[in-house]
């Protein structure tokens, strides 16, 4: 019940907040883009002819919902608590548990209803050229999946921060190393050290960014040769369904973890 | 109503406060006393089963427990920093009002008692709002859940002295069958609503008792403020300081505060009148609250050499 309220009021709040609009906003312009752009007709080149323009989707998704994400909910606890809202509301007949499950939920929801609007934008006009719906349900799903992921890291990161600052420096920092520290940044960091392959497939698919970027090139059937040498090699080990699974199972294990690890923080601080 | 048995928390090394008894009954309104650092809002946390504590504390028949939310529900709570919220008021009061379980008409009406209608202010951001309006809107959701017990954590520190009084008032007019603890380091506030004073120094409890018992037990007089025209002021100090029942006073561009010894404050007003001194006006302020603490510790460290057990009520 109560979880609920904060989550409702949450999900207000954040559609109040410029980043909501904003999310929404890059979506809408680049599904758009996109789908205009990026394709050709599917009548003439088929399913297959729209690899590119969710590809670029995907690309998109992936430079944005962790970074929103990770700043609205790395601002959800550390902000409230710089403001003095933390303290009223955990003066109330609340637990830390439920306030931390309303962040979460409230976060995500307002996340999620973001990607909706922009992914409802390129679905419609992709139904409108006559693109089947069930491949952008799926970068949506996934897209669903990798927020939850970063909010509930932004969430960790927002119940050990002192101040709102601190929060999104760190938060920004994390986006830029796993972004960096992807599949051909990784390569170069392995190369250069002389680390074995495994570790480099491990990585690929611990690192929620990759995983996320694995499981829809595999999903999507797209070019193997944009898999990169770590995911190419665990194409190969794996099989396709294997891949997605593997890649699925790291997003939601981040989200469950990272969620237990910061409720954990949260109501350490009693 | 409230009770606490060997209340101690300490913060790593340091002891934030040590061995508190203290017993607060039905419908009593009690003023907890201090310096910035005393205690007082660790004692709040405490209360609010916000932080884990050593001893016990009991309210409204329940025992805190640290995290656990029932407590709360008997307990209306007053911050002293308002906290931001990105809603309106009327959401305000329907979301704190949801989290409590009670319907929105228990707050709108107290709302309306303390002078702020939701009709007329209910789409008004929060940050829109004055400091004492924002005040009244937490102390309206406190008062107005139908909680037995409320908390006042230096609720009027970002008031002016007008707002500050008139918020007082309302709560002395509104909240006479609750149980009050209310933190201050201000002795006018105090004046105006408290039955009873805790002082909290250094984490302990330097004096339980009445404000009168208070101001006997510290020898502590009110303060006269004397106004006077500006380019009097300095005559009016140096014809004060020779007076044999001012024991000190401050003067600024509007007039001289003088501390009086024992009950001699009228002798004084009467000698000024005589002696035709250029004082215009004048006003009884408490005494200071560091004075008050001065005096307290002497009579602590009494108390602990030949017990170690705090202040009981009315032996301060």
């Amino acid at each position: 019940m109560s979880a609920r309220l904060l989550a409702q009021a949450g999900v207000r709040e954040s559609v109040r907040a410029y980043w909501f609009w904003l999310n929404a906003g890059i979506f809408v312009a680049g599904g758009l883009l996109l789908m205009l752009f990026g394709q050709v007709d599917v009548s003439l080149l088929g399913y297959r002819s729209y690899g590119r323009a969710l590809a670029g989707l995907m690309q998109l998704a992936l430079f944005v919902v962790p970074l929103m994400a990770l700043l609205s909910s790395g601002a959800a606890i550390a902000g409230a608590r710089e403001t003095g809202a933390l303290d009223y509301l955990l003066a109330q007949p609340v637990t830390r548990e439920e306030v931390f499950a309303g962040k979460w939920l409230g976060v995500t929801a307002a996340v999620v209803a973001s990607l909706i609007v922009g992914y409802g934008a390129t679905g419609a006009v992709a139904a409108f050229k006559g693109v089947p719906a069930l491949p952008i349900a799926m970068l949506l799903l996934f897209t669903v999946v990798l927020a939850a992921a970063f909010v509930s890291i932004g969430l960790w990161v927002s119940a050990l921060a002192s101040t709102r600052g601190r929060a999104t420096s760190v938060v920004f920092t994390l986006w830029l190393a796993l972004l960096a520290l992807g599949s051909l940044g990784l390569m170069a960091a392995f190369v250069r050290w002389g680390l074995p392959a495994g570790v480099l497939q491990a990585w690929s698919l611990v690192n929620p960014v990759e995983a996320f970027r694995l499981a829809m090139i595999a999903l999507l059937e797209a070019d193997p040769g944009l898999l990169g040498p770590a995911g190419a090699a665990l194409l190969d080990n794996l099989g396709r369904a294997g891949l997605i699974a593997a890649a699925s199972g790291s997003l939601i294990a981040w989200t469950a973890l990272a969620y237990w690890a910061g409720r954990r923080a949260f109501t350490a601080a009693t | 109503m409230i009770t606490g048995v060997k209340l101690g928390k300490s913060y790593g090394d340091q002891r934030v406060l040590g061995d508190l008894d203290f017993q607060i009954e039905a419908g009593e309104r009690v003023a907890l006393l201090g310096l910035n650092g005393a205690g007082k809002t660790t004692l709040f946390r405490c209360l609010l089963a916000l932080t884990d504590f050593e001893g016990e504390l009991r309210v409204a028949g329940d025992t805190v427990t640290p995290g656990r939310k029932e407590v709360r529900r008997k307990i209306g709570y007053v911050p002293q920093q308002a906290p931001l919220y990105d809603m309106t008021l009327a959401e305000f009061v329907a979301f704190f009002s949801a989290l409590r379980g009670v319907s929105m008409e228990g707050p709108a009406s107290t709302l309306a008692e303390l002078g702020m209608s939701l009709e007329e202010t209910g789409a008004k951001a929060l940050n829109e709002l004055s400091g004492g309006m924002v005040q009244k809107a937490l102390l309206g959701l406190a008062l107005g859940s139908g909680s037995p017990v409320l908390l006042l954590d230096e609720p009027t520190a970002n008031l002016d002295p007008g707002a500050r009084r008139d918020l007082f008032r309302r709560v002395r007019d509104i909240a006479a069958e609750t149980t009050l603890l209310f933190a201050s380091h201000r002795l006018d506030e105090i004046e105006l609503l408290a039955d009873r004073v805790l002082v909290l120094h250094g984490g302990r409890l330097a004096f339980d008792g009445t404000l009168e018992e208070l101001w006997q037990a510290t020898d502590a007089a009110p303060r006269l403020w004397l106004s006077a025209p500006a380019h009097e002021v300095e005559r009016l100090a140096a014809a004060l300081r020779e007076c044999p029942v001012v024991s000190d006073l401050r003067a600024n561009g509007a007039g001289v505060e003088v501390d009086v010894r024992g009950d001699a404050s009228l002798d004084l007003l009467l000698e000024v009148r005589q002696r035709g001194l250029p004082v215009t006006d004048f006003r009884t302020r408490p005494p200071s609250l560091e004075h008050v603490l001065d005096r307290l510790e002497v009579h602590d460290a009494s108390l602990v050499e030949a017990d170690a057990s705090p202040v009981g009520r009315g032996e301060g």
